[in-house]
């Protein structure tokens, strides 16, 4: 069983933005979050967005995700210009090509751990087949395999997120989006979520994670910074 | 990207699973919710279920009174109360309605007297009615007897202290011993037992028909002192009960025709002096009581109904805010709104049918406290049926507004709401 099946063609971007704006209505004023931002995320890549709080790297993420459309702009994912999505069109799209790990995890606490791996595949429309042998070995591989029938709150912060990491990939999604991801665990516990990450795009997974922390955003490969809305630098690492 | 009708039943099982985690996992709120909708579903079981007994009651009622039975009575109900009707009914009366009514197989004159207390030994029992039939009392009356033998015409003749008794006659005298062929004695006047009636219980008016005595009609005139010459009431018995508002109509116009009183009030006779009742009034007036009943009982369960899906409407707006991370991370995997208003609609048709299950249950031990009442409640398929079907859609319409609330949360404000 392969971990990262998502992984497909290496030559088409995974994300690709063309002068993307995002609007907010403020008190009768138009804030302008994002001032226009074009970038490509290829297959295989790790990129960290790094911005100070009210860069715009969480509104960013957000529709990176399809959680929030643009005001202008193109947004292709794999290809296709969700801009003429519709919200049921998003989120079949969103179960089946992201995965989202967040700060606070977000699990849902009256189910296992093993059900909270399982739970994308409610909206994905994929074969149910094999699906609890599937999370069974995502949870395994996060090494939680003997934790699978653990509810949240009996769970560590970092064990709880190397849960949220494994439901991450229970669809096998063609992007990780990854928010904060440590920003509620304790540094050593989130080296280990770094190194996990860094693992999964090792061993091919694109990932995007959001970040305000410099030394978090250098564990990915390719740093794009955010100051008010716009592009400050895009460097490999 | 559109998704098949494969997609939406794995939509369906996936959020039944669910429902059925949440009400686990929510457990104040599945019971507050399972109560309040069982005292509703009770409520209706119970309308349901006496409506059913009701109907019941109306066949056993009209087997007792006999299907194919009309009675006679002196005097009438639109004039007088029941005890102050004026003999009017006479042996002339009788004889002619035997000799020329068509169809008519029995017609048997009836009287009674006042309270009488019974003797035997040591033990005293009050009866506030004791009758008096002619021959072959059993039959007129569809009353089967559990032992001995019936009123015979030789007992009328001779005017024979003899007795028939109701089992709970017996039971009070003999307690569980044979009454046949001892001697009682009825207001100070020996008389030898010679049958039981079967055991009836309680009667449409709501007195035990099994506390009866009676006796040949001719003792009665002689031993207690009563008119030679009138009749409390007569009962008819006819070869075709079909036909039983026809054969009412003869008996009316025989009556007018021998008590003189014009071809009928309306060509400006005057009024009848007795009153006829067939099976068919009695089913009438059941059935009158009946939808009294019905209106009585549906406005209160449809008041409980209310209550008890307003109760569960509240809990889950409650459910729905404090669950919105949930919400919003379901969204967030790509969970469509139509996902989650299943799932919250999974979960109160769950809850609503675990309150029916309760409120059968509560209708039950009702039906065991009712069972010897008038209308006594009989719990059937049907009363299943409508209970389940009522919850259902008590779950399915309380639950849809909370359910569209949870479903139209954005994503991303519900997953800030819950950090």
């Amino acid at each position: 069983m392969n971990l990262f099946a998502g992984v497909t063609n290496a030559k088409s971007p995974v994300v690709r933005l063309r002068d993307l704006i995002r609007n907010f209505e403020q008190a009768g004023n138009l804030v302008q979050v994002l001032k226009g931002l074009s970038f490509e995320v290829y297959p295989g890549e790790f990129v960290a967005v790094q911005g100070s709080s009210g860069s715009g790297k969480s509104t960013l993420l957000q529709i990176l995700g399809l959680l929030d459309r643009a005001s202008s702009g193109l947004y292709e994912l794999l290809g296709r210009d969700v801009s003429r999505l519709d919200d049921d069109e998003l989120s079949a799209l969103r179960a089946d090509t992201t995965g989202f790990v967040f700060q606070n995890f977000y699990l849902i606490p009256y189910a296992t751990a093993l059900e909270n791996v399982l739970l994308p595949g409610l909206y994905s429309g994929k074969s149910q087949k094999r699906a609890r042998e599937r999370a069974e070995f995502l949870l395994e591989s996060v090494g939680l395999g003997d934790r699978r029938d653990f509810l949240p709150a009996r769970l560590s912060g970092g064990q709880q997120q190397r849960v949220a990491m494994a439901r991450a990939l229970f669809n096998e999604p063609a992007l990780i989006l990854a928010d904060e991801p440590t920003g509620q665990l304790d540094s050593g516990t989130s080296s280990d979520i770094l190194d996990l990450l860094g693992r999964f795009n090792r061993e091919g997974q694109t990932i995007i994670m959001v970040t305000h922390d410099s030394q978090t955003a250098s564990r990915a490969g390719r740093r794009i910074l955010i100051t008010d809305g716009i592009i400050e630098s895009d460097e490999l690492l | 990207m559109k998704r098949g009708n494969q997609y939406y039943g794995l939509l369906l099982r996936g959020a039944a699973a669910q429902a059925w985690k949440a009400a686990l996992a929510f457990r104040l709120r599945s019971f507050f919710v399972i109560l309040a909708v069982s005292l509703g579903i009770a409520s209706l079981t119970v309308i349901v279920a006496s409506l059913e007994g009701a109907n019941n009651k109306i066949d056993e009622l009209v087997g007792i009174f006999g299907p194919d039975a009309a009675f006679v009575t002196g005097g009438s109900t639109i004039s007088r109360a029941v005890g102050q009707r004026t003999r009017t009914i006479t042996w002339n009366d009788v004889r002619t309605m035997r000799d020329s009514l068509p169809g008519v197989y029995i017609v048997a004159p009836m009287s009674f007297t006042g309270k009488a207390t019974l003797v035997y030994a040591n033990r005293n029992f009050e009866l506030d009615r004791v009758m008096g039939s002619t021959e072959n009392y059993s039959e007129i009356w569809n009353w089967p007897l559990a032992e001995g033998r019936d009123i015979s015409a030789e007992d009328m003749t001779r005017g024979a202290s003899v007795c028939l008794i109701g089992t709970k006659v017996s039971q009070e005298l003999f307690g569980s011993g044979n009454p046949i062929g001892r001697t009682i004695m009825v207001a100070r006047v020996p008389f030898t037992i010679i049958g039981r009636l079967s055991e009836r219980g309680i009667s449409g008016g709501g007195g035990n028909m099994d506390e009866t005595l009676v006796m040949p009609l001719s003792t009665m005139i002689q031993r207690f002192n009563q008119d030679r010459q009138y009749f409390r009431m007569v009962r008819l018995k006819f070869t075709d009960p079909q036909n039983m508002d026809l054969h009412a109509g003869n008996i009316r116009s025989l009556l007018r025709y021998l008590h003189g009183l014009g071809p009928s009030q309306a060509e400006g006779g005057e009024p009848d002096d007795f009153t006829i009742i067939t099976a068919l009034d009695v089913q009438r007036f059941i059935s009158m009581i009946k939808g009294g009943l019905s209106i009585f009982l549906g406005l209160t369960a449809l008041a409980a109904i209310c209550v008890s899906g307003f109760v569960l409407a509240n809990l889950f707006y409650i459910s729905v805010s404090e669950r919105s991370m949930e919400v919003g991370l379901k969204k967030a995997l790509g969970a469509p709104s139509l996902a989650i208003t299943m799932q919250f609609l999974c979960e109160s048709v769950l809850l609503t049918l675990g309150g029916a299950l309760l409120g059968l249950c509560w209708g039950g031990l009702l039906s065991l406290f009712l069972r010897n009442s008038l209308f006594s409640i009989e719990l059937s398929w049907r009363v299943f049926l409508c209970s389940t079907l009522a919850a259902v859609l008590i779950g399915l319409i309380f639950g849809l507004r909370p359910a569209r609330k949870a479903a139209s949360l954005e994503p991303i404000s519900a997953l800030k709401g819950g950090g």
